[in-house]
């Protein structure tokens, strides 16, 4: 096994994607991606492969588009601003059933926002943020090590189904320093993967000429054409859902985060069991697809959920969705930079809890 | 351009344009020179601070609009063209002054410029050229010299850098010059030629960046001036002396290199519009065309 290494989430992204055999890197300089752009322009010619700064987000992801149709293993990275000038990109290359891996490290919004951590591009990542009927897998890292490993198994999802693949991280995930094991994790070996026989290689040898497009104008292609992208997406959606859970087994408040927040959500846990109290944590990792079957199935015995994000309210649509009315749903969420606190967590779930005791059933959707 | 005319036979003070924000610049930072000189230039055409808009777009140089005391928009990260121009196409009275940094301009923002150019409407578009990404913390940019060392170039640039002035030219932009934020004295003539010139005016201003590319930068920009002014050779209204500008090697010539005057687009479409207002068409007849 190899030594560890003190790392940036950014970096650890960076290193993720070379250990995964990332051909070309495309980026664009933003705060606070920044580290990850810069470990790139040093480490890639190091290993023969290609870095550009593009001029633009836009430009970065029409590399990444023609990259990846030439088949190879293709990266950009970026920050809320420019991940939404990415969505058109994003859209033709899942129209295009062409692999790609695609970072956010996401920052405040809207707009220019600021530089500081955020999730509000949740409804942006996994509801399709740009036109068209798509989906994207969208991986939700909570660790300096999963920015690492999440990024290898991008590569390796994005190679399988031939389609973008989002890691969704954090201002603070991007920043903080912690251990990286490297070469532990996920598979993300190319051997396994189908050959790229759809790849522009150059048609030299008579083999019948390969066409890459998400033009279909012909009546009904596209629609037998989206049946096959849903087909695909139907196969996904079965097998490929994640999600961790930490003391769900007896809980009764059950907490929902993912990312940063649910590091915070953890330590709530943490302290409530120390006490004795019945607090539970389920983390989705891939956030498309929702691990829907696991809320639900918590929602049969849990009697609340209390969704923790830093946005306005985004992933508690899901939760919300998956619970069917069930059990109250609760929400604290921290906008525009804001943090949630682990202290005003306990005291949301302790009250809850207590709710619970005494039969009350209020759907507290607040937020601070 | 919109002035304070019943303020005709005072002096404007420029402490007038500045807002009470204290700029969060580096100290000796080139963009301080740009501000001072620009709000100079402001005092001597007597614009209304209400009446002028500055509309920028992200990093260091974009936060000019906010040490202004006038129209401010702080806006989209490569966008202060389109947008400029959008307001002075809804408000003719407006002032209105574009500004951003090499990055902003002609890194993400390219696109715009050379239409910019073209449509030649009544703004000024003002670049604080450091060859830097500044506020991202010194990034390549499209400016930055050849073999140029940065935190995205780690083993030097191998990208040919893009000459604002050669660009301008080439799109044919009616007004074109070049200014230093060391010397802002001829930064505040420059300014003022750009402002009342009527149509699209492009000001390159070279503007340091002490932090990520050095003090060293002011000082070799500074032995290599040539003041344009001065040289009787040179003539602005001549597209010669343009051409030898850009092929300069040695020298880096300021002033104004370019004043090409051709009616603005507002002008222009005043007349179209004049044109075809000819029919009269009423508004509720509109749309009769579509009935059988
Ligand atoms: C869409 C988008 N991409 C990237 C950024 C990050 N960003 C902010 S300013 C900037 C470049 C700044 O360079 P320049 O325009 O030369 O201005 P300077 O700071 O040097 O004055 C970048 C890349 C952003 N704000 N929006
Ligand atoms: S980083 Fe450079 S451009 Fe930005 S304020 Fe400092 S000196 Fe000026
Ligand atoms: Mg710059």
């Amino acid at each position: 096994m190899q030594k560890r290494v003190l790392i940036t989430g950014n970096e650890a992204c960076g290193a993720g994607a070379i250990a995964a055999g990332c051909d070309c890197y495309f980026g664009y300089p933003i705060t606070p991606q920044n580290e990850l752009t810069a470990y790139m322009s040093r480490h890639m010619p190091e290993q023969g492969r290609v870095f550009v700064q593009a001029e633009s987000e836009v430009s970065a992801i029409n590399m990444v588009y023609g990259a990846s149709a030439a088949g190879r293993r293709v990266m950009t990275s970026s920050s809320s601003p420019g991940i939404s000038l990415k969505q058109e990109g994003i859209s033709y290359l899942a129209g295009s059933e062409l692999p790609a891996v695609i970072i956010n490290v996401q920052r405040g919004g809207p707009g220019l926002g600021n530089i500081e951590p955020s999730q509000a591009d949740y409804f942006q990542a996994v509801k399709g943020g740009g036109h068209g009927d798509y989906r994207m897998i969208v991986l939700a890292p909570s660790s300096v090590q999963e920015m690492y490993d999440f990024t290898r198994r991008a590569f390796y999802l994005a190679d399988r189904y031939r389609m973008p693949v989002m890691v969704l991280s954090d201002g603070r995930l991007g920043q903080m320093m912690e251990p990286l094991r490297p070469g532990k994790g996920s598979k993300s070996s190319a051997a396994k993967l189908p050959p790229k026989d759809w790849a522009l290689t150059g048609a030299s040898g008579g083999r019948p000429k390969r066409v890459v497009k998400s033009f279909f104008p012909a009546d009904g292609t596209l629609e037998r054409h989206n049946l096959e992208l849903e087909k695909k997406y139907n196969l996904i959606r079965r097998t490929q859902s994640r999600a961790g859970e930490y003391f769900c087994e007896d809980a009764e408040v059950v907490l929902a985060a993912y990312g940063t927040a649910a590091r915070l959500c953890r330590e709530a846990v943490r302290r409530a069991r120390a006490k004795g109290l019945p607090l539970g944590l389920l983390r989705p990792v891939t956030l498309w697809p929702f691990p829907a079957a696991r809320v639900k199935k918590l929602a049969a015995r849990a009697r609340a959920f209390l969704v923790v994000e830093m946005s306005s309210g985004q992933m508690v649509e899901d939760v919300r969705l998956a619970v069917e009315g069930r059990v109250p749903v609760a929400f604290y969420g921290r906008s525009g930079g804001g943090v949630p606190e682990i202290g005003e967590i306990y005291r949301r779930a302790h009250r809850l809890l207590r709710e619970k005791a005494q039969g009350g059933s209020q759907d507290r959707g607040t937020v601070s | 351009m919109s002035t304070v005319s019943d303020m005709a036979d005072q002096q404007v003070k420029p402490d007038v344009y500045k807002s009470s924000l204290k700029p969060v610049w580096c100290p000796g930072c080139g963009d301080y020179g740009v501000l001072n000189a620009l709000c100079q230039a402001f005092a001597r055409l007597k614009l209304k601070v209400e009446d002028t808009m500055i509309v920028s777009g992200i990093g260091c140089s974009s936060r000019l609009p906010g040490y202004l005391h006038s129209y401010g928009f702080n806006a989209v990260h490569g966008r202060a063209l389109p947008i400029a121009i959008g307001a002075k196409l809804a408000n003719h009275k407006l002032n209105v002054i574009a500004a951003g940094g090499d990055g902003d301009g002609f890194s993400i923002g390219i696109g715009h410029f050379p239409h910019a150019c073209r449509r030649n409407v009544d703004i000024t578009y003002i670049v604080m050229d450091n060859q830097v990404y500044g506020l991202t913390k010194g990034q390549l940019s499209p400016t930055s010299p050849d073999q140029a060392i940065t935190s995205t170039s780690k083993y030097g640039s191998i990208e040919t850098p893009i000459d604002p002035i050669r660009l301008a030219l080439g799109c044919e932009a009616p007004f074109i010059a070049r200014g230093f934020a060391g010397d802002i004295k001829h930064l505040v003539e420059v300014l003022v030629r750009a402002i009342k010139h009527r149509g699209f005016s492009f000001v390159q201003i070279l503007s340091p960046c002490v932090t990520y590319v050095g003090k060293q930068q002011f000082i070799e920009i500074k032995q290599r001036l040539h003041y344009l002014d001065q040289d009787p050779e040179h003539d602005c209204r001549d597209i010669a002396s343009a051409v030898k500008v850009i092929n300069e090697q040695d020298v880096i010539s300021v002033g104004i290199i370019r004043c090409h005057e051709r009616p603005h687009y507002q002008k222009k479409l005043a007349k179209l519009n004049k044109a075809a207002s000819r029919k009269k068409a009423k508004l509720e007849d509109l749309l009769d065309t579509f009935r059988p």
